[in-house]
């Protein structure tokens, strides 16, 4: 298993913030000219054509469930993940194994059966749980919406006929698996209430407590300015001192 | 887990008579008052025709990507397919099962503890049978049947990168998926069988081997 790199995962609930904080931390390293790449959960192209399948036609159990989800981050880890961390990169993992654990789990998959399935993926240098009461991330995710979808509420598990009522109790037992994680010590509690910037603030001071950065090579300057370069419009006005030639 | 049916699984590589062997053998329990169920590979309603119309996609996954969406696919058969009518008391023949996936990752590199856990809670076999054959005699049944055009680059095992010809590299990698099959047949307590003989033979000795399984299901045509 490759000790190379340094691996950065952030868990939490919908509504969490997570996904913010984890942009806002890769500009940041990407600002110290670091080498690092931002990840998040459920994207490969194969992978989302049968789960959209499987959802549309309800016919998705949480055992394939559980291992749809982990062939779209199995395919994630060879492509993108290990190859980074291999040339000693920061990988950022919006959300990791911990979210199957927490959801999985809620679908009564027993935690031993996820373990296995992931034991591939090593445990991250620092893991973020974005912490918010269940009412906090309940009204930023319910509020405003005038339904939710079957499966993100969880009604396949035919807890409640009401879907809010349903996605309330799964956000309960998602909460319940990542409280028990933290106590594990697997993940790291992070208060998420508050503005962005103070929550940001959080995160870093989290970060330079677990990491050490000095391990990781920074990009030369030239490097950074080259790609930057290419990259946007060049004023060939400016450039050249006036007449454009 | 017990059921009132029986899962009977045929296990072997392609072109084996692996299929033509499950439509004989469930015919055959029909006949005598079984209702039968065929699974296998790539047969899900969730991932059967995305793993099929996508194959040259799926080979340039990494392997355990590929055992993911394999195991999605037979999972997705055995909760909505194979263990109801196992509970009703069908009997349900796999026509390939966990051996396949696992064997043909293994002999790539793959980790095969692994992959077998992906299949940890599925139901046993109650009755399992290995077909093979010499990988010349596999080789003469594809250009007698469909012409050699029809043999692909992942079954011919070209990413072992053992020859740069497609038919000397069938031979040799069906020369190895042979002999995995064969010991992880022995091991699993499978019963082996050679598919030289004439198709009538081959039959008699699976229906043999499965018959003690069956025996006390069966309703004789002639009778009543």
């Amino acid at each position: 298993m490759s000790k190379k790199g340094i691996l950065i995962a952030v868990e939490g609930m919908d509504g969490s913030g997570k996904s913010t904080q984890a942009k806002l931390l890769y500009h940041w390293l990407r600002a110290k000219g670091l080498p690092v790449f931002h990840t998040e959960w459920n994207s490969s192209k194969i992978v989302k054509e049968a789960t959209k399948k499987g959802k549309n036609t309800r016919r998705l159990l949480p055992m394939t469930f559980h291992m749809i989800h982990a062939a779209d981050f199995a395919d994630r880890w060879a492509q993108q993940i290990e190859p980074v961390l291999e040339i000693g990169g920061i990988v950022i993992c919006d959300r990791y194994k911990y979210t199957a654990m927490a959801r999985d789990g809620s679908r009564d998959v027993p935690r031993e059966v996820i373990e296995e399935t992931y034991s591939f993926a090593r445990e991250p240098d620092l893991t973020l749980y974005f912490d918010v009461p269940v009412d906090v991330s309940f009204d930023r995710i319910a509020k405003g919406r005038p339904r939710l979808k079957f499966y993100e509420a969880g009604m396949d598990m035919g807890w409640t006929t009401d879907p809010f009522e349903s996605y309330r109790i799964f956000q309960g037992k998602v909460s319940e698996i990542y409280s028990g994680l933290v106590e594990e010590g697997r993940i790291v509690r992070l208060d998420a209430e508050g503005a962005v910037a103070e929550v940001q603030s959080r995160v870093r001071v989290t970060f330079d407590k677990h990491i050490d950065l000095s391990t990781v090579q920074v990009i030369d300057q030239s490097d950074r300015l080259a790609q930057n370069l290419s990259e946007s419009d060049i004023d060939w006005l400016s450039y050249s001192g006036g007449d454009g030639q | 887990m017990t059921h009132a049916g029986k899962l009977i699984v045929i296990e072997g590589p392609d072109h084996v008579g692996r299929t033509l062997h499950a439509r004989l053998l469930s015919a055959r329990l029909k006949a005598n008052g079984i209702a039968t169920h065929i699974i296998g590979l790539a047969r899900s309603e969730l991932m059967g025709e995305i793993v099929k119309s996508r194959t040259a996609d799926i080979h340039q996954l990494n392997w355990r990507t590929r055992s993911l969406l394999y195991a999605t696919d037979l999972h997705d058969q055995i909760k909505h397919e194979a263990e109801p009518l196992l509970d009703a008391g069908f009997v349900v023949i796999a026509d390939r099962y966990t051996l396949t996936p696992r064997i043909r990752e293994q002999v790539r590199g793959g980790d095969g503890d692994w992959i077998d856990s992906l299949y940890s809670n599925t139901p046993d076999p109650d009755a399992m049978i290995v077909l093979h054959a010499g990988p010349r005699r596999l080789l003469n049944r594809i250009m007698f049947g469909e012409s050699l055009e029809a043999l692909n680059h992942f079954e011919a095992g070209m990413d072992l990168a053992l020859s740069s010809s497609i038919t000397s590299s069938f031979l040799q990698y069906q020369k190895i998926l042979r002999q995995e099959f064969q010991d992880a047949g022995k091991k699993a307590g499978a019963t082996l069988i050679p598919t030289r003989h004439t198709v009538q033979e081959v039959h008699d000795r699976i229906w043999e081997s499965v018959n003690p399984v069956v025996e006390h299901m069966l309703q004789p045509i002639d009778g009543n």
